[in-house]
């Protein structure tokens, strides 16, 4: 996957903080066209379909995790169809209702995809990580207060994720569910980082490197 | 709701090298609540569960169960509300080798002098292992076993069901019917008090979670149960994204 040289080195703090911020931002633009694109092309492998019935069927594949516009499905089938990964059935009429289907190459493109394993530098996406930054800075490294509320925060989003993964299999979705989980075990790594944070030693190790 | 369990600055001192110890702690558990006890190990959780079973007395502090305060007790008074109003699971489950299911379910019973076969069948029975009653614990399975541990601690009807990792020595099956278990127990009223060290099990059953770190507890969260739309809750697009 071609990623952003964002120039993230081993500097000090003050210079790192808005690299990551922007490596954040490029990177994951580009894993969301990314995914949209073979997401689209992996839509069409199974039968050829037109921009809306695309729209609607990434949408329940992703079980309401994702809203896609339909503009950006039309871009993607356009840029697909421009990179000759897929081709329209029939003829062009009313572009609202023009078929695509994948073209031999977009097969293989789709295939090269999903063999890949995801590497790249690792996604954190979330405030939390700036806000840690800042606070050990500006709180005089007293965190307890922000890793109070944050801990909380995850324990609701752990229970709204568990009801969620319920949901999902009582549907018969277990593909959903699979996703579910993996969000569930990332909140419980998060949670275990905020425990981590508090516990004595770590406040310890804090205090030493001042 | 009314007050079931109150803990009014309990402090528990173990000797050295012995953690676990509590150190100053106060909360109370309302009637019907169903609770996790979340920490590390050696956080203190399990000595608070076992203070609240009177299994073992706090070095200073009260502790109060329906409004009986268990430091008033004798030790026979104490084995009496042990056995009369706490249900208690424990992880490896501690049933007699030698005698059969039935019979270990009906323990606490016959401590009471009450010991009626037909309700520990019945027991065995909505707990789906009525047909292995006869067997002896070597011949039953894990999540078996602790079903038999679980007919046992409800044999005398107690007020409060406290469970200390009671899913922790099965597989994850056994584990979920347990935990499906509980929460049938729950929604028959009953107050349960759950030490978990898994934030994924606490967060699915509990509505509140009492976190332990130390000795002290660090938070008293409860949790809500709103019907959310799955994008409220993840989002596999990122919000930057869409810009």
């Amino acid at each position: 996957m071609d990623k952003t040289d964002s120039g993230v080195g081993p500097c000090d703090l003050d210079i790192r903080i808005a690299p990551i911020h922007t490596l954040n931002t490029y990177g994951v633009w580009l894993v969301e066209r990314l995914s949209l694109k073979y997401g689209v092309l992996g839509l069409l492998k199974e039968e050829p379909l037109h921009g809306y019935e695309v729209k609607n069927r990434f949408e329940a594949m992703l079980g309401g995790t994702w809203e896609v516009n339909i503009g950006q499905i039309y871009t993607t089938l356009q840029r697909l169809e421009r990179d000759g990964l897929v081709r329209p059935v029939g003829s062009r009429g009313d572009r609202g209702k023009l078929q695509y289907e994948l073209s031999p190459e977009g097969k293989k493109a789709l295939n090269e995809w999903l063999s890949q394993p995801d590497s790249g530098p690792q996604q954190l996406h979330e405030e939390i990580y700036v806000k840690l930054l800042l606070a050990t800075r500006i709180a005089n490294g007293d965190l307890q207060p922000m890793l109070a509320r944050q801990k909380r925060a995850y324990l609701q989003r752990l229970r709204d994720l568990n009801r969620l993964e319920d949901r999902a299999r009582r549907d018969g979705r277990i593909d959903l569910a699979r996703l579910v989980r993996g969000a569930l075990l990332h909140t419980e790594a998060d949670l275990k980082w905020m425990d981590e944070l508090s516990s004595e030693r770590f406040g310890a190790e804090a205090r030493r490197t001042e | 709701m009314s007050e079931l369990v109150r803990l009014t600055d309990v402090t528990k001192v173990y000797q050295e090298g012995i953690t676990g110890a509590l150190n100053d702690v106060s909360v109370t558990v309302e009637e019907g609540e169903f609770t996790a006890i979340m920490g590390p190990s050696g956080s203190g959780k399990s000595t608070m569960l076992n203070l609240i079973a009177g299994l073992d007395r706090p070095t200073s502090g009260t502790i109060a169960v329906g409004g009986t305060d268990l430091g008033k007790l004798s030790e026979s008074g104490l084995a009496r509300f042990r056995r009369d109003r706490i249900g208690f699971v424990f992880q490896f489950f501690y049933l007699l080798p030698n005698l059969t299911a039935v019979e270990n379910v009906l323990i606490p019973a016959q401590l009471k002098g009450n010991a009626v076969p037909g309700r520990a069948l019945e027991l065995l029975d909505q707990l789906g292992i009525k047909d292995v009653a006869d067997r002896y614990p070597a011949r039953l399975s894990g999540g078996q076993q602790q079903r038999v541990a679980i007919a046992r601690a409800l044999i005398n009807n107690p007020t409060l069901l406290l469970a200390d990792e009671p899913t922790g020595a099965l597989d994850t099956t056994s584990g979920e019917q347990m935990m499906d278990l509980l929460v049938q127990l729950h929604r028959d009223g009953r107050t349960i008090l759950l030490v978990t060290h898994d934030a994924k099990l606490a967060t699915r059953y509990a509505t509140r979670v009492l976190s332990l770190m130390d000795g002290r507890i660090v938070d008293d969260a409860r949790l809500e149960s709103p019907e959310r739309a799955p994008s409220e809750v993840i989002r596999v697009r990122s919000e930057e994204a869409s810009q």
